[in-house]
């Protein structure tokens, strides 16, 4: 131990780490010898008090206005610094809003995608409607215009005398329509179905609301030997039909 | 005195008060241009190296260590490697310049020191020329025992034992100086 300690004072080791003239790893290997070992840490001490003294000796007075010079300096160096802080305030703040306004900017685009689709969307169930509303004029201008269609008057039942409806049958093109002309006023919570017997399935042509409906022809699904039924259901329709509450029936 | 002035010099900086540049060039400008000039032997480059030793205390003062090294030893080590560079930097340009500046330090006169050193340089000239040229090799040229005695032609064995004896000689001044100073303090 001893010895090590003198080998490694005899190498100029830490007189060179004094002056600062050591590389990296000897300045490393230096400070542990100073940690580590009283003796060369106090001999450390000595040689920073000794090259206080010599140095000290060897002073020679500064000429005059270096001092001024030189705080101007540190002055200037400072005014570089606070520039650059400035800069850099200035930078983050730009940064920062062009975060914000690309955030901003992204999200309203998301909307309007959004929106986007939802137009199209909305404009394809429009031309869809349009299409099949265009169809079934067609159908209908088909069936009341062509000699072939056999026009079929239906009148309600005991229950319903009131009811009066046109039924237009076109067994060439497979159509059928039906104009229902006038309905019997209902308890209010009681409605006219419309129903349709098609190879022997019940299919529900849904309800009949009472005036607006006066000009409407509600199409029918065609088949042969199809029967049409009108029924009284509880407000809103029905799933199946209530027999017994049947008011018209149309075969054709 | 002096640690207490050293604490509060470090405060300073770390605190970056431009106060402690003020104090540091009060206290230690005199001892760091007198090193510069040491390495460098020439008034102006060593003016020129104290103003950009000073830029580098400033601009590392947060990298100063109390625990690894005194005030002084941080300062002269910054001063003297950046009088080094210097001397590089100016030797590759003009050689020979240079060498015709070279002066004899010692000759520099009494004048240009300051009063209160004075006493210490007195005391200075009292260790015998061979023990001063060889704490100069070790302090200022940074040359190891074996370098400086290629260098001086002396025997590695009588290096060693006149820097014992140099090193001796500058703790009698030292403790004589620090005296000096501390009564000098207690007047102003």
């Amino acid at each position: 131990m001893k010895d090590k300690i003198r080998i490694f004072l005899d190498t100029d080791l830490l007189e060179k780490y004094l002056i600062g003239s050591t590389s990296t790893e000897e300045s490393l290997q230096v400070e542990r010898y100073i940690a580590m070992y009283p003796e060369v840490r106090e001999t450390y001490n000595e040689l920073q008090e000794n090259l206080e003294t010599f140095a000290k000796m060897h002073a020679i007075k500064t000429p005059e206005g270096l001092k001024e010079t030189i705080q101007n300096r540190i002055k200037q160096e400072n005014k570089g610094r606070r520039k650059f802080f400035r800069y850099a305030v200035a930078a983050s703040i730009a940064a920062l809003i062009f975060a914000g306004s690309s955030y901003f900017f992204w999200n309203e685009n998301q909307g309007l995608q959004e929106e986007n689709t939802y137009v199209s969307n909305k404009i394809k169930d429009l031309e869809a409607d349009m299409t099949n509303r265009l169809e079934d004029f067609r159908n209908q201008f088909i069936v009341l215009n062509n000699p072939q269609t056999k026009k079929y008057n239906v009148n309600g039942n005991q229950k319903a005398k009131e009811l009066k409806a046109v039924a237009y049958i076109n067994p060439v093109k497979k159509l059928s329509y039906i104009n229902v002309r006038n309905l019997p006023n209902l308890p209010e919570d009681q409605c006219f179905q419309m129903w349709a017997e098609v190879n022997g399935e019940m299919v529900n042509l849904g309800v009949i609301k009472n005036i607006s409906d006066k000009d409407k022809l509600f199409a029918l699904p065609y088949a042969e030997n199809a029967i049409g039924y009108i029924t009284i259901e509880p407000n809103g329709g029905n799933v199946t039909p209530t027999v017994e509450n049947i008011v018209a029936n149309i075969s054709y | 005195m002096s640690t207490l002035l050293e604490k509060h010099i470090v405060e300073l900086l770390q605190e970056r008060n431009e106060k402690a540049i003020s104090l540091l060039y009060e206290h230690y400008g005199d001892t760091l241009y007198g090193v510069a000039f040491k390495v460098l032997r020439d008034e102006e480059l060593a003016q020129d190296v104290l103003q950009e030793s000073f830029v580098k205390i400033w601009k590392k003062s947060d990298s100063y260590d109390a625990t690894k090294a005194k005030l002084f030893t941080w300062l002269f080590r910054i001063t003297r490697n950046s009088a080094i560079d210097k001397l590089r930097s100016v030797k590759t340009k003009t050689d020979k310049e240079i060498q015709i500046n070279v002066s004899d330090v010692y000759s520099l006169g009494v004048n240009s020191t300051k009063p209160e050193l004075m006493d210490v340089r007195e005391n200075l000239e009292k260790i015998e020329p061979k023990y001063q040229i060889v704490l100069d090799a070790l302090f200022f040229q940074g040359m190891t025992q074996q370098e400086a005695s290629e260098e001086l032609d002396i025997p590695l064995g009588t290096i060693k034992s006149r820097l014992k004896i140099g090193l001796r000689e500058l703790k009698k001044i030292y403790g004589a100086s620090m005296l000096i100073t501390l009564l000098l303090s207690i007047i102003s």
